[in-house]
């Protein structure tokens, strides 16, 4: 048993005086990359995307690759303590949706961190309402709110969940300027509870997504679960880009009529609302740019080669691969959009 | 029948390895049935969904079920849901009836799993449209139930409640969590510990704190020292196991296999809340409560058939709602989404193979579990046949260990894991009630959201009431528990030093 133990120990000490120096000067990351995300649920599409990302990334770069669901607060401070670039952030928008709510522990990503590349689109960002419902479409909820009618959005509050339930609101405001106090927002966590209120009548509208709540939409109207989307928050030209078969049995076609210009919660400028759900990497703020650019590079190899646009369309995301520089600059963009919303309903 | 092709060998070896795999997680204090899951899920990639599927049930039902080792031989839980297994299950290792423990566990968890599985293989769809029933009121209805039984599981009724009410104001600390509708703020802490307390107590270092670490402190408290045989717990000096024990235990099995079940099927009510319920419930309909923390075969058998009644519960709302019924099927539900398969209302029906297989693999897994465990008894109740100063820190290793990896690395989840257990061995000796105390930490954050909910849902506190028959019935329970509870406790402050939890210690 001595002598197995000796041969293995041997071996792999060999092994790794072999290699060691061939991988430090090789590239900028070598060893383990460690892929923190924002969310602590394997089953949500932040741990889902970034699955298929890091597979391809620990390829390309030759690194083992771990991804982590450790939530929002402690995937922070993993990168925070990490200027190596081998501690990795996948994300969206909450991120920077979190800290335009004033959400705790959530700082501004673009002065306290560096902004990796986009890698895609959720585009089910979704607002439903019960098939009994006398709402047909979000037009009817804006016009129902500015009649005087109270409406119950069920939210997850601070993030992606509220920005929908603010756009709503400031569309009330610009067409029936002071009814805007109509929409409430009921805070509330998980789908599930979402879900569980629309079922009990405690919200009239409840977000969710494509994804979790398409086989609520086909059950029968006699259902006390039945469901129907009213609002994708998605722009048509990302909505387009899904597969035609779409997920379940909701095709592509029937996605877009949920879609400006078929279906808009107009801004202010009468422009209508959109929301994409972006995923992407953010970095500590002193990693490396050799460390960044490698895995600008290995991405762009990645979507050079083309097979991940199929794994990510397959699993019903939105290829969007933007490097970091061209990333900062547009999420920023929306950043700055949204603030102007989310101000506007405050004043 | 065409989901038979799928049952390949490869199925079936992947059921049992990951039962096998499961059972030593859930046995290793610090290790979890949704560690062993989480930590294979990613393996479901290139498994294809069927195989990776029969892994991770099989990881399930073995992890669940090993939790009973370490509950019966040590007296240290392996899974929360297995705390309540503690309270008879070691007494009886204590005099010499651990294999006796382990084999009348190990019948009262395949119960269990085979009582829930066919729940779920029949009656899905139709429970999961009574599940949703529950709104937050009943929900929280049912946690303040689960909560009665504090008291009864107390050797004094007022250290008995101060000390769960602790376990709830202490599960509080922390920040009350958007991602549950809160306001993100923290609470409950000084502001120069908020960077180390944002996160709050994760339960498992506190679970194995209070349980492994304070044990073993108090085991050094009392001096190393060369263990002669006589100090040794022998396995087999007590009574020998025979079928005969579950004689007269049938409507404890069935009972407690609906309850584990039924609070499965309740989407965040939790897994622990299910064996506390079907412990208590048995310990005060029983005609001798006061055998329960002795060394009752009957608490063990309520405890182990609920835990396990749980996995088949739990799935009913994950595939007939695509909604997670506990933490493990939460990880679970990964392995579909890894796979693009959506899981809701009409799943079932669209993916008959996939469902299928679920079951046989199930079905596998449970009677992988049993032959495995059963047969592995004499070998395991061997454990306690270690001298503590040779396993003692082998176990205060693997949980720490546990502690480190349950958050994927976080170093304050290993204070945490330490200082509870300095606190429990503490408060043992200050006289606190370590069960009650757990059970409200437990069951502390459920019972605040959904009170906190139903009152911004309704704005009235008469809706607890009123709200529907579901909770006037919820209502007459939680009143029938706590007036068990003060009965049992004045018949055993009469007997005196009969009180049933007086002997239970830690």
């Amino acid at each position: 048993m001595n002598s197995m133990l000796t041969t293995l120990g041997a071996g792999a000490l060999g092994l790794a005086l072999a290699t060691a120096p061939v991988a430090a000067t090789a590239q900028p990351i070598s060893g383990n990359l460690r892929v923190v995300v924002g969310s602590t649920s394997t089953g949500g599409d932040t741990y889902q995307n970034a699955s298929i990302v890091a597979e391809a990334l620990g390829q390309k770069l030759g690194v083992n690759v771990k991804v982590d669901p450790v939530g929002a607060t402690e995937a922070f401070k993993a990168i925070t303590r990490d200027t190596r670039g081998n501690t990795v952030m996948i994300f969206h928008d909450q991120s920077y949706l979190g800290n335009l709510y004033g959400v705790r522990g959530y700082d501004d990503i673009f002065e306290t961190y560096r902004i990796g590349p986009t890698v895609a689109i959720n585009p089910g960002n979704a607002y439903l309402v019960p098939k009994k419902s006398p709402y047909q479409t979000i037009e009817d909820v804006i016009a129902a709110a500015g009649e005087g009618k109270r409406v119950r959005v069920a939210i997850e509050p601070g993030g992606v969940s509220e920005i929908g339930f603010s756009a709503l609101k400031n569309a009330v405001r610009a067409k029936h300027p002071g009814s805007e106090g109509n929409v409430v927002a009921i805070n509330t966590g998980s789908q599930a509870d979402k879900n569980q209120l629309l079922f009990d009548g405690q919200a009239d509208v409840i977000h969710g997504s494509v994804q979790a709540n398409e086989q609520y939409t086909r059950l029968p109207e006699t259902d006390q679960k039945a469901m129907r989307f009213v609002w994708l928050t998605s722009s048509r030209d990302v909505i387009n880009q899904a597969n035609p078969e779409g997920i379940g049995e909701t095709g592509r076609d029937d996605m877009l009529k949920y879609v400006e210009p078929n279906t808009v919660v107009p801004r202010a400028d009468g422009q209508p609302f959109v929301f994409d759900k972006d995923f992407f990497f953010i970095y500590n703020a002193k990693m490396s740019d050799e460390a960044v650019a490698a895995i600008d590079q290995a991405l762009a190899g990645i979507y050079a080669d083309g097979k991940i646009q199929t794994t990510q369309k397959n699993a019903f995301f939105i290829p969007n691969f933007k490097p970091s520089g061209e990333a900062h600059a547009y999420l920023q963009e929306k950043r700055d959009q949204y603030r102007q919303i989310i101000e506007a309903i405050r004043q | 029948m065409e989901f038979l092709s799928l049952l390949t060998p490869q199925f079936f070896v992947l059921v049992a390895g990951g039962t096998m795999v499961g059972i030593l997680f859930g046995a290793i204090p610090g290790m979890t049935a949704t560690m062993a899951v989480a930590v294979c899920l990613p393996l479901t990639y290139s498994l294809g969904l069927v195989d990776g599927l029969a892994l991770l049930l099989g990881l399930y039902v073995g992890g669940i079920s090993g939790g009973l080792v370490p509950a019966i031989l040590l007296n240290i839980p392996g899974t929360p849901s297995s705390i309540t297994t503690t309270f008879d299950g070691y007494p009886m290792t204590q005099k010499g009836e651990g294999e006796r423990a382990l084999k009348l566990a190990i019948y009262a968890s395949l119960f269990g799993g085979l009582f829930s599985l066919a729940v779920l293989y029949l009656f899905a769809p139709a429970l999961a449209d009574f599940a949703i029933k529950f709104s937050y009121i009943e929900k929280f209805l049912i946690i303040l139930l689960a909560l009665t039984v504090m008291a009864a599981l107390s050797s004094s009724l007022i250290v008995g409640i101060f000390s769960g009410v602790l376990g709830i104001f202490i599960s509080l600390v922390g920040t009350y969590p958007t991602s549950v509708g809160g306001n993100g703020e923290v609470r409950l802490m000084p502001e120069a510990l908020i960077p180390y307390l944002e996160s709050g107590f994760a339960l498992l270092p506190v679970l194995i704190g209070v349980f492994g670490v304070a044990a073993i402190l108090a085991e050094a408290a009392q001096g190393v020292r060369e263990e002669t045989a006589a100090d040794r717990l022998r396995l087999t000096t007590g009574k020998p196991f025979s079928l005969s024990l579950f004689r007269g235990q049938g409507v404890n099995l069935v009972r407690s296999a609906s309850i584990g079940t039924f609070v499965g099927i309740l989407p965040g009510v939790g897994g622990s809340a299910a064996s506390v319920l079907s412990y208590s419930q048995e310990k005060n309909f029983s005609r001798n409560p006061e055998q329960f923390g002795k060394g009752a075969p009957a608490g063990v058998i309520a405890s182990e058939s609920a835990n396990n009644g749980l996995t088949g519960g739990a799935l009913v709302p994950l595939l007939s709602l695509g909604i997670p019924g506990d933490s493990t099927t939460a990880i679970l539900i990964g392995a579909f989404a890894l796979q693009g398969i959506q899981v809701g209302p009409l799943f079932i029906g669209e993916n008959p193979q996939i469902w299928n297989s679920m079951i046989v693999a199930l079905l596998a897994a449970n009677a992988v579990m049993f032959l495995m465990m059963y047969f592995a008894i004499r070998h395991l109740a061997r454990l306690v046949l270690i001298p503590k100063y040779v396993l003692y820190p082998i176990i205060l290793m693997m949980s720490v260990v546990g502690a480190y990896t349950i958050n994927y690395g976080i170093m304050f989840d290993v204070w945490t894991l330490l200082l509870f257990g300095v606190l429990a061995f503490v408060g043992q000796k200050l006289g606190l009630e370590v069960a009650p105390f757990i059970i409200g930490f437990i069951l502390g954050p459920a019972a605040e959201i959904y009170f906190v909910k139903s009152i911004e849902s309704f704005g009235t506190l008469t809706i607890f009431f009123t709200k529907s028959p579901i909770a006037m019935v919820l209502w007459v329970l939680i009143a029938l528990s706590v007036g068990l509870s003060i009965y049992l406790a004045r018949r055993a402050a009469g007997r005196g030093p009969d009180d049933p939890a007086a002997e239970r210690g830690a």
